[in-house]
Formats: C-alpha cells, sequence, structure tokens
C-alpha cells in the first residue's frame, strides 16, 4: 500500500508475519526490528528491517533507540512478551517521556504490576513472592488457613507464576507440598496467588488519548486452551462494569496509548479480580478471531493506529468498529495439546472437522513421538479455529474439544 | 460464510465448505509473497474436507483456474504441469502426508479442466492434459473401485477416501472405456480369491456392462475379456442370455420341461463355480425346482458326489435352508450353500441341529436394524444373515476385514469357520438373539456387552452379514482381553490369542521383536524354532493340523514396515515347482500383496486353494514376527543350514528389521553356527 510520509514511522519489536502483513497493507511506513535469523527472509521479500537481538536489557539498549531515532521511526511497538520493556527503553527516547521505561518494566513483572493494582484500590487475590520452593509450601498452608480448612481436608490450590513469561508459560497450579518439587529452579522468583473460583476472562483494551476506543471481551472456556469472541450475552451483561475496571486500570498504570490485554476473574457475587495484564498484543491468536468477526478490521494496524502519536482523533474515532453489534459471528480457537504419552500422527476427529463451524487449523504433523510430559501449563501444539452465529453452540464446541485426542 | 445451520444437509454442508474454500482463495491470492506459505496451509484443508463431501471434486473443479492463479501450486514440483510424470501420481495420492494427497489431486483437477476446455492453460494443451488423466486412471485404477487396502488405512485414515473421490470423478468425465481392460484383469485377480462380499465387484462389472450397452461409449478393442463376467451376473445360460428380468424368466421357466431344466440348472452352476459369482437368475430357477424338479437340485448347485451325499442325507435342512435363504436379491447364498455342502460339514453332528436352531432364530431389534442398515430392506434381515452364514461356512477363507482395524475378529470367524463351524454357529446365535457373547479368559468372563470399547473406534458397516453382527462383539472381547495384560512383560498376544480363538492354538509362543524398544530380538532362535515346528522337512514331515494364528510385519512395495498385522497359517507344502510353501489366509480384502524385495504374495496359481494367500517358506517367515506352537512338540532345532537362516534374515534386514537391527548385531562373529 502506498505510505503516507505525514503519518507516522513505526517499528515493530519482533517477528510476527501476521503484523508484518497488516503493516504492509496500512498507509503508515513501518520497518520490522528482529533478530539477524530474519535477515534473509526480509531481504528477499523486501521487508524493512533493523537486525537487532532481544536480550535483557544492557548498556547497548541506547544503540537501537539512537537507530531508530536517526531514521525517523516514531514509535515502537511490541509484538511479543519479551519486547515490552525494549519498547518502552525506545519509546522512551523517542517520544522524550522517561516514565514510559518505568511503566513497561511494571508491566513486565508480575509481583510489581499486582502492587500498583492494589494501591489503585483495584480488587487482587491474595497474593506473594516466592524465592524458593519453602516459601510456595508456607503460601500454601497460609491461603488454606485462612480458608478454616483442617488438617486432611483437601487443600484449595494456589497458582505459581514465573515473573516475566507470557501468558500461561510457567503457570502452575499447586494442590500439595509434593507438587512444589516439580518447579524447577530457573522459575524463581516467581509470583503466588490464592486461587478464585469464578469466570475467568480477558480484555483487549485500545487506549488514544488515555481514553478506550475498542474493547474487546474475550471469553475463555477453559483457560490455557480455548477462548472465543465477542463474548457469550451472559458475560457481555458486565460490559459497563468492565469498562469501568479497565478505566480505573488506564489511570492506575497511567496508561496513555497503546493495547493493553488484562486477564480478570468475575465471582459468582459479581466482584471482579484483576489477574495480570499484558501491554502487547494477546497469545492464542485472539487477533486473527477479532479480524474473522468485524469486516474490514485489522488489529495490528488498529495497534499502530493507537500507538501511532501522529493519528489524528478523527481517525481513530472512525476506524474501530462497534464492539458486538458490528460482529457477524462469533470466533473461536482451541489450543491442542497432546492427551497421549505416545503419538504417530495427525487425525483430527471426523466430529471436529464436520462440525460446521469448524474453519481451519494449524496443526503440524508430529516431530517426535514421545510426548513431553507437561508440568506447567507449556504451549499448545496449535490452533484449531471455528467460527458461527450461536455462542451457546461454541461454548459447547470449544468444551468438547477437551475429550478429543487430535495426536493419535 | 454461512456458518449459523448447525445440522446441515450434504448440500448446504458444501455450500458452506466452499464459501470457506473461496476465502481462503481470496486470503492467499491477497497475500503479498512473502505471506503465502502461512495461507496456503488452509487453502489445503478446506480444499480436502471439500473432496471428502459428495460433489466435492466437481465444486473444486469449477474453482481450478483461481485456485492456480492464487499460487496454491507456487514454490513446489507442481508449478509447471508440464514436467509432471502420471506414473508418479500414485505415491502422492497414496501419502500419509495430507497436503500431497491434496495438491495431486488439485493438479489432477487442473489437468480435467484443462482437458474439457474449461481453462485455457499457457503451458499445457487440452490433448496433454487428455492424454496424462487416461495415464494417472490407469496407473490408479486400483483404488478406483476397491476400498482402502490395511496399508493405506494405517497411513493415511479418513484421507484415503479422497483419492477414490477424486478417480471417480475423473473416471466419470474421462470415460471408463479407457481403462477397462486393466480393470477386468483386477476382477479376474480378486475373483480368484473367492470373497464373500462381491459387492463392489459385481459394481465394477455392472460399470464394465453399462459402458459396453452404451451406444455413446467406444471401447474399441478393449473390454472383450469381460464377457464372461458380464455374462455370469446378467444372463448366464440360454433362457436369460438377453437380460429379460426376473418376471419373465419365471414365465420361461414354467413352460420348461425336465431336459430344459437340466440345461440351465448346469449352465448356471458352471457360471458360478467359474467365477464364484452368482446371478439373480440362479435363484429364481432354484426356487422353482423346488417345487417342481428337486432331482435337479444337484446340477443346480453344480455338487460333486460327496455333496450330492450331504444334499440327499440332509435333504429337508437343505430345502429348508433354500426356501429361507435363497432370493433374487441373495443369489450368493447359492454359492454358500454348494460349497457348504461339499465340504461335507454338515456330517459333523453338531452342525445340522445348529443350522435349524439358525433357521428358527429370532433376531433382536438391534440386529434387525444393523443389517437392514447395511443391506436394505429388500428381504427380511434374517434371511440376509442365512445368506451370509452359508457364505461363511462355505467360503472360510472369504472372510474380509471391510476398511475396519478388526483383522483379529475377522480372522476368528475364518478360522472358526473353517475348523469349528457349529462354534461359529453358536457364536451368531448369541450375537444376533441376544445382542451379547460371553468368553472366558484365564478363568474370567467377559462379557461383550460389559466391555467399554474395541480397537475400532466406531461400528463397522462394510462387512458380511454375519461379520456385522459378530465383529463388534468380538473387536470388544478382544480389546478386553488385551486390557487384561496390562501391566505384563511381553506381547499380550501369547495370552490374548489362544483363549480368544479356540482350544488348538499352540500355548508355546514365539516372537522375535522386543516389545519395549521394538528392536530385533533373539532371531536365529525364532527362526529355528519356526522351521522345527511347521516346515515338513525339520519337523519329521508332520502336516499342520490345526490352523494357528500368527502376526507379521506388513511392508510395502518398497519393503518399508507399514504395521503389524493378524494372519492364519494354514498349512505348508510343496507347490506344483517342488518350491516349499507357507499357505495362509489375510482377513484383509484382498491379500494379493506386494511386500517389497521380490516378497510377492501369491493368490493363485501356486498351488492355493481359494482364499489361500502364499510364500515360499523363507520369504514368509522373513515377514513373520509372531507364532504359536506345541510346547510339547518342539522339532528338531540344530538341522538349518546357515545358508537358509542368512537367506531369510536378509530379507528381514533389507525390510521391516533394517532400522530394529540391535546394536553390535551386525558385527557378531561369522564364523559361529
Amino acid at each position: 500500500m502506498k505510505k503516507d510520509p505525514n503519518k507516522g514511522y513505526i517499528a515493530l519489536l519482533g517477528w510476527s508475519l501476521n503484523a508484518i502483513e497488516a503493516a504492509e497493507a496500512f498507509d503508515r511506513r513501518y520497518v520490522v526490528v528482529a533478530p539477524d535469523w530474519a535477515e534473509e527472509y526480509c531481504l528477499e521479500h523486501n521487508i524493512p528491517y533493523v537486525p537487532w537481538n532481544f536480550e535483557r536489557l544492557n548498556d547497548r539498549s541506547m544503540e537501537i533507540a539512537q537507530t531508530l531515532k536517526e531514521m525517523g521511526v516514531d514509535v515502537s511497538i511490541p509484538l511479543f512478551e519479551e519486547t515490552v520493556e525494549w519498547a518502552g527503553a525506545i519509546n522512551s527516547v523517542l517520544l522524550d517521556n522517561p516514565r514510559l521505561l518505568g511503566q513497561a518494566m511494571l508491566m513486565r513483572d508480575k509481583s510489581l504490576m499486582k502492587r500498583r493494582a492494589q494501591l489503585g484500590g483495584i480488587r487482587v487475590g491474595i497474593f506473594e513472592e516466592a524465592h524458593d520452593r519453602d516459601d510456595v509450601i508456607r503460601f500454601l498452608k497460609r491461603v488454606n488457613q485462612t480458608l478454616l480448612k483442617l488438617d486432611g481436608d483437601p487443600n484449595d490450590p494456589i497458582h505459581v507464576k514465573a515473573f516475566d513469561k507470557a501468558g500461561c508459560l510457567g503457570h502452575r497450579v499447586i494442590r500439595t507440598p509434593d507438587e512444589v518439587d516439580s518447579i524447577p529452579d530457573e522459575e524463581f522468583p516467581s509470583l503466588m496467588e490464592s486461587h478464585l473460583d469464578g469466570w475467568e476472562f480477558a480484555v483487549e483494551a485500545w487506549i488514544h488519548n488515555g481514553k478506550i476506543r475498542f474493547l474487546n471481551i474475550s471469553e475463555y472456556v477453559k483457560l490455557g486452551y480455548s477462548v472465543y469472541v465477542p463474548a457469550s450475552p451472559e458475560l457481555e451483561a458486565y460490559r459497563e462494569k468492565i469498562t469501568r475496571q479497565i478505566e480505573l486500570l488506564i489511570k492506575t498504570f497511567d496508561i496513555e496509548f497503546g493495547l493493553i490485554h488484562p486477564e480478570y476473574f468475575v465471582t459468582s457475587d459479581g466482584t471482579m479480580y484483576f489477574g495480570e495484564v499484558a501491554y502487547r498484543p494477546p497469545g492464542f491468536k485472539v487477533f486473527e478471531l477479532l479480524e474473522r468477526v468485524y469486516e474490514g478490521f485489522n488489529a495490528y494496524q488498529a495497534s499502530m493506529l493507537v500507538f501511532d502519536p501522529k493519528s489524528t482523533e478523527e481517525e481513530v474515532e472512525a476506524y474501530f468498529p462497534n464492539a458486538v453489534t458490528d460482529a457477524k459471528a462469533h470466533a473461536g480457537c482451541f489450543g491442542v495439546y497432546p492427551r497421549r504419552r505416545v503419538v504417530s500422527r495427525l487425525e483430527i476427529p471426523e466430529e471436529t472437522e464436520d462440525h460446521p463451524y469448524f474453519e481451519s487449523h494449524e496443526l503440524t504433523t508430529p516431530q517426535e513421538e514421545i510426548v513431553t510430559k507437561r508440568t506447567a501449563f507449556g504451549t499448545h501444539w496449535g490452533l484449531l479455529f471455528f467460527v458461527g452465529k450461536d455462542p451457546k453452540e461454541m461454548h459447547r464446541l470449544l468444551e468438547r474439544q477437551q475429550d478429543l485426542d487430535f495426536y493419535v | 460464510m454461512n456458518p449459523d445451520t448447525t445440522t446441515p444437509s450434504e448440500g448446504s454442508r458444501l455450500d458452506g465448505l466452499m464459501s470457506q474454500m473461496d476465502d481462503a482463495i481470496e486470503k492467499l491470492a491477497q497475500a503479498p509473497a512473502f505471506s503465502k506459505p502461512a495461507k496456503v496451509g488452509r487453502v489445503f484443508d478446506t480444499a480436502r474436507r471439500v473432496m471428502l463431501q459428495d460433489g466435492g471434486c466437481a465444486a473444486l473443479e469449477t474453482r481450478i483456474q483461481a485456485l492456480e492463479a492464487s499460487g496454491v501450486f507456487w514454490g513446489s514440483d507442481w508449478a509447471k504441469p508440464t514436467i509432471l510424470l502420471p506414473t508418479l501420481s500414485r505415491y502422492s495420492l497414496q501419502s500419509p502426508v495430507a497436503e500431497t494427497v491434496v495438491i495431486e489431486a488439485l493438479s489432477e483437477l487442473r489437468f480435467l479442466a484443462v482437458a474439457r476446455g474449461i481453462y485455457e492453460h499457457s503451458e499445457l494443451s487440452a490433448e496433454q492434459a487428455s492424454h496424462f488423466l487416461t495415464q494417472v486412471l490407469a496407473a490408479n485404477l486400483s483404488m478406483l473401485f476397491t476400498p482402502p487396502s490395511e496399508a493405506e488405512r494405517e497411513t493415511q485414515g479418513r484421507l484415503a477416501q479422497i483419492p477414490r473421490k477424486l478417480l471417480t470423478h475423473l473416471a466419470e468425465r474421462v470415460g471408463y472405456d479407457q481403462i477397462i481392460d486393466q480393470l477386468i484383469e483386477e476382477i479376474w485377480r480378486i475373483l480368484n480369491q473367492r470373497p464373500i462380499q462381491v459387492d463392489s465387484i459385481k459394481q465394477m462389472i455392472t460399470q464394465i456392462a453399462i459402458c459396453q450397452a452404451d451406444p455413446e461409449i467406444d471401447l474399441g478393442s478393449s473390454g472383450q475379456g469381460a464377457d464372461r463376467l458380464v455374462s455370469s451376473l446378467y444372463g448366464p445360460t440360454q433362457a436369460c442370455r438377453d437380460d429379460p428380468g426376473v418376471d419373465a424368466y419365471q414365465h420361461n421357466l414354467d413352460s420348461m420341461d425336465s431336459s430344459a431344466l437340466l440345461k440351465e440348472a448346469t449352465g448356471f452352476a458352471r457360471a458360478m463355480h467359474d467365477t464364484g459369482l452368482v446371478s439373480p437368475y440362479h435363484s429364481t430357477l432354484l426356487r422353482h425346482l423346488l417345487e417342481t424338479d428337486d432331482h435337479l437340485l444337484p446340477e443346480a448347485l453344480g455338487l460333486s458326489t460327496t455333496g450330492r451325499d450331504c444334499l440327499l442325507c440332509y435333504r429337508e435342512l437343505v430345502y429348508a435352508l433354500i426356501r429361507e435363504a435363497v432370493h433374487p436379491q441373495t443369489p450368493q447364498a447359492i454359492y454358500g450353500l454348494s460349497l457348504t455342502l461339499e465340504r461335507g460339514i454338515l456330517y459333523h453332528p453338531s452342525v445340522a441341529p445348529a443350522l435349524w436352531r439358525q433357521l428358527a432364530l429370532i433376531l433382536s431389534e438391534w440386529s434387525r436394524s444393523r443389517l437392514s442398515m447395511a443391506f436394505g430392506d429388500a428381504i427380511e434381515p434374517r434371511s440376509r444373515l442365512l445368506e451370509g452364514v452359508l457364505c461363511m461356512l462355505g467360503q472360510p477363507l472369504g472372510v474380509g476385514q471391510g476398511n475396519n482395524p478388526t483383522c483379529q475378529s475377522a480372522r476368528a470367524l475364518s478360522m472358526w469357520a473353517y475348523n469349528d463351524p457349529d462354534y461359529l454357529l453358536q457364536m451368531v446365535a448369541w450375537a444376533a438373539r441376544d445382542d451379547e457373547i460371553i468368553m472366558h479368559f484365564e478363568g474370567q468372563s467377559i462379557s461383550s456387552c460389559e466391555s467399554q470399547s474395541g480397537v475400532a473406534s466406531s461400528l463397522p458397516m462394510d462387512l458380511d452379514a454375519v461379520s456385522l453382527l459378530v465383529v463388534p462383539h468380538l473387536d470388544r472381547i478382544y480389546a478386553e482381553m488385551g486390557r487384561r495384560c496390562i501391566g505384563r512383560e511381553g506381547d499380550p498376544h501369547r495370552w490374548v490369542n489362544p483363549e480368544f480363538h479356540g482350544w488348538w492354538s499352540g500355548r508355546g509362543f514365539n516372537i522375535n521383536v522386543d516389545v519395549a524398544t521394538g528392536a530385533l530380538n533373539n532371531l536365529e532362535d525364532f527362526l529355528r524354532h519356526f522351521y522345527a515346528s511347521y516346515h515338513p522337512y525339520y519337523n519329521g514331515n508332520q502336516p499342520m493340523i490345526h490352523p494357528q494364528p500368527a502376526g507379521i510385519a506388513v511392508t510395502d512395495r518398497a519393503a518399508r514396515f507399514i504395521g503389524w498385522h493378524a494372519i492364519t497359517i494354514l498349512r505348508v507344502a510343496t507347490d506344483p515347482d517342488q518350491v516349499m510353501r507357507v499357505y495362509f489366509y489375510n482377513p484383509n480384502n484382498d491379500s494379493g500383496q506386494d511386500w517389497g524385495d521380490g516378497v510377492e504374495v501369491s493368490t493363485a496359481g501356486k498351488g492355493e486353494r481359494y482364499g489361500e494367500a502364499s510364500l515360499p517358506f523363507a520369504q514368509f517367515a522373513s515377514r513373520l514376527y509372531i507364532f504359536h506352537f506345541d510346547p510339547l512338540e518342539r522339532g528338531e532345532l540344530a538341522l538349518i543350514t546357515r545358508d537358509e537362516l542368512d537367506d531369510v534374515v536378509g530379507y528381514i534386514h533389507r525390510s521391516w528389521g533394517a532400522d530394529r537391527v540391535p546394536a553390535g548385531e551386525l558385527q557378531a562373529d561369522p564364523g559361529q553356527d
């Protein structure tokens, strides 16, 4: 697409083909900042590219910010959890706003994030930091004491999450002290939280000039497995309440622009508990789902729009569809994990692929026959995509997939 | 996009898929070159699902130009149609990789559209395309009408339907005349194995007959070998030569005298025993003779003195069987009855009364509905079942497993029909009347109702009438026996086979694969022991007494391992060329298979009886991995020569054993013997 030199020049931090494709078809100039293994591909396909290996922030961090600044880049967008602090550092230089780095660091540390939320008056569960396994055992006992459990009663579980990993990576549910031994050393320090029984959901909110421009509620059917958008009418009924929560979050974290992806619980009495928030596109391809249901909407382009300091109020207002009412169907995806210990091939069950909602999948033939035992939530082996009009059927369908074998 | 219907009919299912297809094609077409690889997967997957629908290939044919333009062939060999070789299509279509099957299928549809002049292609002329397609069809003839083989089922699963749907579509468009001669050869090869299920063969013959009768189709000089096949179904005798219809034929019969009827009777019998196929007119004649000239029945059944004696001894029973089982819709019952009489098994004291029970058997609601679902309502389900019983008793080696992973159950049925017919009849009674079979495993009873699931995940439908009712029970019991062996060291067949098949299965058990690692284990002892137990030169010239279950490692024509398979060893004897061969039963629907490295399973011409497969002893031993023996009758191990053993081991190492040789084995001291 023809690029408009009067609009912003945007750096994409991290390698995402979908993001590049969206940028290619958008009127902003862009450049991909990615490790040097991407160089050959970018040269071959004429993709603007700056090499950079994202490791921990170090004394060379200024270098990339300077390079981009000299190129005339206006803002950078993080595409993955690992590039969030880089975007903070780079944008604090490009936009001349040192607070952006501190804000990004808050988003990268689950413990700091929780404290900040608590300070802002947002409800969170009981949480604590763990530096070793003894901390975990102590917390498990304390939480269950608080719940007035007696010796021998089954414990309520706790959640342990590595500080700085995205989504379900390094997220474990611990019920007994024995299970604590399965946590590897490299996952400490980590954040421990009490378990909340409730309805879990995520939000994607595009923010411009401190205001929410588009708010999507993503309904989890089962955390780590399945999600669909827009949410069911039952969950959408909370939209007002959820919007107020997000406004509180924006205020607490002092967010002026960008895309945030927080997670919440609603308990049976309608109380909202904050889980965590990420300053990047969600995993599980929620972006693709949104594109599928909102005609002409592209979530990556939407992000470029709200990050770009040169975007005008009118342009932003005109871009976004009306949440829920403009959606032509519900789109959902399901992350497949092999259920058997030894697998030899991929076989999509007939009942799945014959269902009229089934649209496509990204599963590939297994490379190894022995399935590694899953301790944390881990990474799924690929996604299935569904589209259909009835949210009840979508919910049932996604739930049903949990009982099926895709690798046999 | 119209995803809002939850229970669509076939038509709207295809419509829904086609709008997804168009969407996927459009996304691929719009994608810049760098992201095409990420979009093409959805196109392939959607195309695969479209092709699984009836009419799917035709629908895709209309989109083929858009598909090629969108870049679906980019970066692959298929991008340049002129370099493609028709013979290679066979390997692509049988590939376990869905993308390969789909891209090949799409490419064939492209050739079809070009050949028909719908698509003007820059690199390909209509003549070229048409010639190419003919060769593709000829190369894949075996897939056109036959259900997937064990190998295809194992490697392709549901995908195996796609090449069939594609080839049927191509053949309809291209015309069957091009491919008929090869087809005829194939039919004779299968008929020589005398399967019980002949519906697909009858379909093929009908296709040929239709082509021959259609003045629009120019068969040229092809199709001449089809006469016997077509006539055996549609006009085996003088009085029905022009296929007059059953009513008109009955009318002809009414005016015939005895000598004319005798001519009819022998004509039918000859056609039936020539081909194994029975014409509906034959049923009409048999029922007619029953009323008017029953002394001609032995001629009409084509019986030898043995069969004739048997018929005369059990006249009432045989008449009752004819009345109940032989109808124009169930002509194969005649062949089954004839062979049953020839086997002399009615002289077995329990068989005749068991057949009387079968005649009076009240079928359960479930059994009746299964039978009508599979065979239609034209005649009573119990007549269908009786036809199946007669065929199984008459052709014990004609049992096939259909397109299901239930080789164990098919083998058991065949073995009982062959060796213990009254036990088979007992099983049929339990399954058909009671919907339950109880067997015993090491003293504990196992009910087919209580066992949760079998090897097959859904109820098989493509089976003969007996298998249709009994296999689901056997499959669950077999699986349950396996479950009861969980935790035991070694292969569960050691315990399951004798308990499942019958007391005559040897309790001794030998396996040459280490279950935990899959590596070859104790190979030489295994082979020496097998020779000592089965080979007449090493076992004191003792012919086999009972059929024995055995396990083989099936390999494909490139000698690559495909899977483990259950068979029955029937006998070991020299063939007309004095080569010692193993004759065995393979529950697979077509035993004539090429297992690679020169190991070609023969089904006719090497001393085989109908339904038997055979291999030279050494070649058979090279694919064997499990056998049973009587522990009290061990032969002499030491006498087999080094050369003979090396021959067998060579076959193993060049095929399924290639990557199973335990470390260090190849360096073994060559001096040892």
